[in-house]
């Protein structure tokens, strides 16, 4: 149809039709644009399987299994209230510019959720699992990314954090524990591995978790988790 | 204090293990059982001989040993005073089932009349929600019914030797102690239990009553924790990363007005 012939009839100049195509086209580019750069950044590193597999300076060896051919023997007092975890007290990622509180804390009784902190300036660390100076297992802190009342939390651009970004826990007495950022994974909430993220064995790690993914406004809940996870630095 | 003395006389099959409860069914009885043994006689170490082997030598009152990875099958229990042979046991029992794939507690202890015993209880090693914590507490001690009371509370009622109440709870501490059976008469405590999440805390009451030996021994068996629900971290929205819904519906009108306007070019140069 379009075939071009330099004597048609050009009564008027083609201006209005041709600011319409290109105002079509700015239209449709644009929004494309926007829609690849909305979308959120890819995945990266191993699975949270392997990372919890790999090697672990072997803390596992309890009282137990020491003897090899004796059959353990232990007293059977009753459990010693001192055998806590050790509580992290800070967390800092240079690379989002954050340093925040930690706070120790549990299961959401009504729920049987994880106990985030509500309030958005502050994380919270899963105290019935690893702690601060726990040779192995996972760690795991979460935080909001944000809320309704609040705003912006301080996980808003944990999403952001890239391979090799520096994470570090405070501990006790200022004791300081180094991680790096090893894999950052987005999940639907129905299909995140928790018992992998929450594992008390394996390698030791540091488990970041926050919400993410499309928000639906009428449940007032993001689809999805991020979970980021650290390894032990050195 | 009179401590009960055994004798040295075997108390042949005193109690059989047929019929182990909850446990598992030998039907699928494959896997390996974790047994535990637990010492709850008073005043009196033993040697303890599975299937003709010594297995746990001068094993004291109050201690418990294992677990034992046993296979399925039947078991010979011998219980003799340290150094004793085989022959001068203090306790026999023979042909103790033990089914496949099982986690039980094997409980030297005293009857309600002040017999020794060989009990055993199947242990339930299911998993625990997030948070909770779970509490057995089995009544082997030479008394009668008492009841189990946390905080001031009851939680198990009337339970007789050899029997056992059990309940998940919140992990924590809790103050427990046992009383006569719908008495205010406390027999034992009270003790502070802490109760680890994720992990089953097990509370015998041994010794006897009578000989004023009354104490507790405990047993845990941890790795029973389950991951929380779910990571609830925001109800905000602002962190919504999608695309607006405008904006794919200005990239459809401006592919309309693309095409409108080149179909009017085209047209015009015809």
């Amino acid at each position: 149809m379009s075939t071009p012939s330099h004597g048609g009839t050009s009564r008027r100049l083609p201006g209005r039709a041709l600011l319409v195509t290109s105002l079509g086209v700015a239209l449709a580019t644009g929004s494309g644009v926007v829609a690849c750069r909305s979308q959120p950044p890819d995945d990266f590193g191993p699975s949270v399987a392997s990372v919890s597999t790999s090697p672990v300076p072997a803390p596992a060896a309890t009282t137990a299994t020491a003897a090899p051919a004796g059959v353990p023997v232990r007293d059977g007092t009753l459990p010693a209230r001192a055998a806590t975890e050790t509580p992290p007290a800070r967390l800092r990622i240079p690379a989002l510019d954050l340093d925040v509180a930690v706070d120790a804390v549990g299961i959401d009784a009504a729920t049987g959720d994880f106990a985030v902190p509500p309030s958005v300036s502050r994380v919270g660390w899963y105290r019935y699992g690893p702690g601060f100076s726990s040779p192995a297992g996972s760690i795991v802190v979460a935080g909001h990314v944000d809320s309704a009342a609040e705003g912006k939390g301080a996980f808003f651009r944990l999403g952001t954090l890239k391979a090799g970004d520096v994470v570090t826990l405070t501990g006790p007495g200022g004791k300081v524990r180094e991680f790096t950022v090893a894999a950052r994974k987005r999940y639907a909430k129905s299909a995140i591995p928790l018992d992998d993220y929450f594992a008390r064995d394996g390698a030791p790690r540091l488990t970041l978790i926050t919400c993410g993914g499309p928000f639906d406004p009428k449940t007032r809940h993001y689809r999805d988790n991020v979970v980021v996870t650290a390894t032990v630095r050195g | 204090m009179r401590t009960l003395h055994l004798h040295r006389a075997a108390v042949v099959g005193a109690v059989t293990l047929i019929g182990l409860g909850a446990a598992a069914t030998p039907a699928f009885a494959e896997a390996d059982s974790k047994v535990s043994v637990v010492h709850g006689i008073p005043g009196q170490a033993v040697d303890v001989y599975v299937n003709g082997e010594k297995t746990i030598p001068d094993f004291q009152p109050g201690k418990v040993a294992g677990p034992l990875d046993l296979p399925a099958g039947q078991y010979d229990i011998v219980l003799t005073k340290p150094g004793d042979p085989i022959g001068s046991a203090l306790l026999t029992v023979n042909d103790a089932e033990v089914p496949g794939g099982a986690n039980l507690s094997l409980v030297a202890h005293l009857s309600a009349d002040g017999k020794p015993v060989l009990t055993p209880f199947a242990n339930d090693t299911g998993k625990l929600a997030a948070g909770k914590a779970r509490l057995i507490v089995r009544h082997t001690a030479a008394a009668p019914a008492v009841d189990v009371r946390a905080g001031g509370q009851p939680v198990f009622e009337g339970v007789t030797n050899p029997k056992e109440g059990k309940a998940d709870v919140d992990a924590g501490s809790v103050s427990a102690d046992v009383v006569l059976a719908g008495t205010q008469t406390r027999v034992l405590g009270p003790a502070d239990l802490d109760l680890k999440e994720g992990t089953a805390t097990i509370v015998y009451a041994v010794g006897s009553a009578e000989g004023k030996t009354l104490d507790i021994v405990a047993q845990t068996i941890d790795g029973l924790h389950s991951a929380p629900g779910g990571v609830p971290s925001g109800n905000g929205g602002f962190a919504d990363q999608g695309t607006p819904i405008a904006w794919y519906g200005a990239g459809a009108v401006g592919i309309l007005l693309a095409m409108f306007g080149l179909t009017r070019l085209a047209s015009r140069r015809r």
